[in-house]
């Protein structure tokens, strides 16, 4: 019994310092996208006679985006709490949930950029669309290697079942995916609203 | 190690509860901005203000309800570790947002620089008068061009009037200011362009008796005197 606590209890430890660990890697993370926001900010208006935002995105499009990924998240919590309960079935439908959620937001968002890129623009035409398909390309590299996480993350569980190791990767991912999901908010917020303030 | 911890380690999660209470905020908080922007609810500023506003308060919903900010164990280390990136993200983004404003705020060409004088209610550049006349005040004065021919060609105004010379022919005339022989300044202009079929506004930012011309065939002739 004693040797049990004792261990609990170092486990417990570890979990806190791989949990802080990652809580730094987001930091930096969240640093890296504030400079990429800034650039975006600075150079949103650098058009050299291309379209505007106001006339590039279309906001229906994106808001389906955003309630998508919140869903997301929501889903990813939800599969947080069955990890910690144990039940592994419903760990598997959550989060299978969450990463088809996940696979549907990126399709929407390469939608965007094949419009954008069909109306004979992209990356190449202007300052501002440099920083945006950086800013906004780089969310979606960072949903996509969540997506590859949790996609081998989910098989290890069908597999092998739910133990302390696996418990806390999900509980690391879905940091990661509620992490993007502010992220998103603030492309939403200053990438697509401001456009058309 | 003597240590004391709980015997059943409970961190910081939550239960169904709060993620449904957070999931619903969340939604919230991303309808209300996408409806004011669609609507054009207020002005500019309070439109940036509240979008915002609601970005600030979406992101507290997801730290407090889906990260569990703030509900770990003391001494907080991750909020703390937070606010100090928030604390450098300010720095970045405001930073440069301020400092590039300033730069092309301080490097910009002619057009900016004409915004620039009337920002700052400028007068006088460079001992040229910048045309800083408020918007919308002032008389009219229309000045007609027909078959090269400018009626009235002598107008008596005051700073801040406008002479607007309406331009029937077809032609668009260069008027210079001065004369042929004596070509002179007019607002630190040479010239002005009356395009064809175009009415064609010059404000009056300099004081005293000028003339003008047609540059091409020198038959457009005339003058305004500006008082104060």
């Amino acid at each position: 019994m004693e040797t049990k606590h004792r261990l609990e209890a170092e486990e417990a430890a570890y979990d806190d310092r791989v949990g802080f660990g990652f809580w730094v890697y987001l930091m930096t993370d969240l640093l890296m996208f504030s400079v990429l926001f800034a650039t975006f900010s600075v150079l949103r208006d650098n058009t050299a006679g291309g379209p505007t935002g106001s006339e590039l995105f279309k906001l229906p499009g994106v808001l389906t985006e955003t309630l998508i990924l919140l869903t997301s998240s929501f889903t990813a919590g939800l599969g947080m709490l069955a990890a910690r309960r144990g039940s592994k079935s419903q760990v598997l439908t959550w989060f299978g949930l969450t990463f088809a959620l996940g696979i549907a937001f990126l399709f929407f968002e390469l939608k965007e950029f094949a419009e954008i890129i069909h109306e004979g623009y992209s990356w190449h035409s202007n300052a501002a669309l440099s920083s945006f398909f950086v800013l906004v390309g780089t969310h979606g590299a960072h949903i996509l290697s969540g997506l590859l996480w949790m996609g081998t993350t989910l098989v290890f569980v069908w597999k092998r079942g739910l133990d302390s190791n696996l418990v806390r990767k999900l509980s690391l991912l879905s940091l990661f995916w509620h992490f993007l999901d502010i992220v998103w908010i603030f492309i939403f917020t200053v990438v697509y609203l401001m456009a058309f303030v | 190690m003597t240590h004391k911890t709980t015997p059943k380690h409970e961190p910081h999660h939550g239960t169904m509860a709060s993620y449904i209470v957070g999931f619903i905020l969340s939604l919230v908080f991303t309808l209300i901005p996408y409806y004011l922007i669609t609507h054009k609810s207020f002005g500019r500023n309070e439109l940036l203000a509240t979008i915002l506003g609601f970005a600030g308060l979406q992101m507290v919903v997801q730290l407090f309800f889906f990260l569990h900010l703030g509900r770990e164990k003391k001494p907080h280390a991750n909020a703390q570790f937070l606010l100090g990136t928030v604390g450098i993200i300010f720095v970045v983004i405001g930073g440069s947002i301020w400092i590039m404003n300033n730069l092309h705020y301080n490097m910009a060409g002619m057009q900016v620089m004409d915004k620039v004088a009337s920002d700052e209610a400028l007068y006088e550049v460079n001992g040229k008068q910048t045309g800083t006349c408020s918007a919308g005040t002032g008389t009219n004065y229309k000045v007609t061009i027909t078959n090269n021919m400018a009626t009235p060609n002598q107008i008596n105004a005051h700073l801040c009037d406008t002479i607007t010379f309406m331009n029937y022919d077809s032609t668009t005339y260069d008027i210079g200011f001065g004369t042929a022989q004596n070509p002179k300044l007019y607002a630190g202009e040479s010239d002005m362009t009356a395009y064809g079929n175009h009415n064609n506004p010059l404000r009056l930012t300099e004081l005293g008796t000028h003339t003008f011309y047609d540059t091409k065939e020198n038959k457009l002739t005339g003058s305004f005197t500006v008082a104060k």
